[in-house]
């Protein structure tokens, strides 16, 4: 069809390539996808306690991680970190090798890029808080702790979902860098195919679609759990 | 409306491939009207193609294409040198950018379907590992399941993990790959063997050797459009000279390149070829 060659997917080597790499792509998105959303929580909750050192060293992290390009961050971790120290002794070599593997630093620069994220996201949602719902909950005689938990936090993981889904799609599909440190994802091993068989155009045809789907399932279940969520008077709610 | 802009996209390049044909069915003749040969050439591959210190192009088969003008034009000056890369060498040629392709250029059965080759000048080594000194290992099959740096998209990759079982951890650029060699993140570095036996010759890499040898040899020749009998004929005669006078020989010592047998036979053939 369109004159497009796809024989060399007959291929059995081909084939488990294309495999290997989905299952690392969806292990690697749904590694840094959970550890983001953790940090996220854990750095927009610190946060809310207004501690001053607290809050400058979640900032310090959100502009470090959030103003840097994923990508350097993987290389800085993959070839930086060992030379700055970061090693063991490989005992059945006795060579010092490097701590963390590729998959390693990939995961968690990636992590903390989306947690970055996440933070900004999350705090966005108890900022934009109407002060008239804080009033009311106060009027009622909700101490402050059981109205962030009962109050204020419902109404801001509704709020800030949208901005959620975005940050978890964006991360899924920079795990495609990863391939520049040797993570043998998705895009990995589709260069090395369509270095092989000159065919360019139908790898990469292939290789939008396996994203475009694996990105819509991420998608769909965020507007699934965003319905779920809804309650009247915000977002999807009637 | 679609399909007609197509058809008529379509007839325009085929017409344009049917003139461009026909204006280059003898090289050689527009060779002469020109007084120049247009050449591809590499200028990062030591020692085929590269650049010095001052930023010339230098290298073995630049030698070997001064010596093509000078035999065909006969001066070794009426020579443009155009850089060029593996992904854009054949098109160069077919397109009718530059006159004969002198750019590491394996000869392979793909590659015959478009273009012809001259006669073959140097049998190229395929892939080998370069290892610590300190290793044992000498054959390919001994690296199974153990990483070795590589780049990505070498023609070789694929046997590396599906013949031999090697755990490739493959790189986009040669820096990298070393890189990762000196921190110990693979036991070594699978490149061919050509680059690898100079690489271990410079100072920074006195504690490592060529430790696992290619297992094959790919013949290297010039590349030349389809069907260009009379260039090819003209071309080859003057390989051919160049080789019964040693010229080969010479810019294996120039070039800092090992002796290889392939081309001392060749030069010894050729001599008798043309007495």
């Amino acid at each position: 069809m369109f004159g497009l060659d796809y024989s060399w997917l007959s291929d059995p080597a081909y084939q488990q390539w294309l495999l290997k790499g989905i299952l690392n792509t969806i292990e690697l998105a749904a590694l840094s996808s959970c550890a983001a959303v953790i940090i996220g929580l854990v750095g927009a909750l610190a946060l809310t306690l207004r501690i001053f050192w607290l809050d400058a060293i979640v900032e310090l992290f959100v502009e470090v991680f959030r103003n840097t390009p994923p990508l350097l961050q993987m290389l800085f971790a993959y070839f930086t970190l060992s030379t700055l120290g970061l090693k063991v002794t490989d005992p059945s070599t006795g060579l010092s090798v490097p701590l963390l593997s590729a998959f390693a630093c990939a995961s968690i620069s990636l992590s903390l890029f989306g947690g970055a994220l996440a933070i900004e996201a999350f705090r966005s949602g108890i900022e934009t808080m109407p002060r008239s719902i804080i009033e009311a909950a106060r009027s009622l005689g909700y101490s402050r702790w059981s109205r962030f938990w009962k109050v204020e936090a419902p109404i801001a993981a509704r709020i800030c979902l949208p901005a959620l889904t975005n940050i978890l799609t964006n991360l899924f599909k920079t795990t495609s860098q990863a391939s520049v440190i040797t993570v043998p994802e998705l895009m990995y091993y589709a260069g090395q195919i369509y270095n092989d068989t000159f065919r360019t155009l139908e790898v990469m045809i292939l290789v939008l679609l396996i994203y475009v789907s694996l990105v819509s399932i991420v998608t769909f279940a965020m507007a699934r759990l965003e319905r779920w969520m809804a309650f009247p008077g915000y977002g999807k709610g009637h | 409306m679609k399909a007609a802009k197509l058809f008529a996209s379509t007839a325009l390049m085929a017409l344009g491939l049917l003139t461009a044909g026909s204006a280059l069915a003898g090289t050689l003749d527009d060779v002469k009207a020109r007084g120049k040969l247009i050449v591809g050439v590499k200028n990062d591959y030591a020692p085929y193609g590269y650049l010095n210190d001052k930023g010339e192009i230098i290298g073995f088969e630049v030698e070997l294409a001064k010596y093509v003008a000078k035999e065909l034009l006969g001066s070794a000056d009426k020579i443009e040198l155009v850089p060029v890369v593996a992904a854009n060498r054949i098109e160069f040629l077919t397109a009718g950018r530059i006159d004969v392709i002198f750019a590491t250029l394996g000869v392979t059965p793909e590659r015959d379907k478009v273009i012809d080759f001259t006669t073959a000048y140097v049998s190229s080594p395929g892939p080998a590992v370069m290892m610590a000194k300190e290793a044992t290992t000498s054959k390919w099959e001994e690296l199974k399941g153990k990483p070795v740096c590589g780049i990505q998209g070498s023609y070789y990759n694929k046997k590396m993990t599906e013949d031999f079982g090697i755990n490739l951890v493959a790189f986009k650029t040669q820096p990298e790959a070393l890189r990762a060699l000196r921190d110990n993140r693979c036991v070594g570095f699978v490149f061919d063997q050509m680059t690898l036996d100079l690489k271990v010759q410079e100072a920074d890499w006195t504690g490592y050797k060529v430790a696992v040898p290619t297992y094959e040899y790919l013949p290297m020749a010039g590349g030349i459009r389809e069907g260009d009998k009379a260039f090819q004929e003209a071309v080859d005669k003057a390989i051919t000279k160049a080789e019964a006078e040693g010229k080969m020989i010479g810019w294996e010592t120039e070039f800092n390149i090992p002796h290889a047998e392939y081309i001392a036979e060749r030069a010894k053939a050729a001599k008798a070829k043309l007495n």
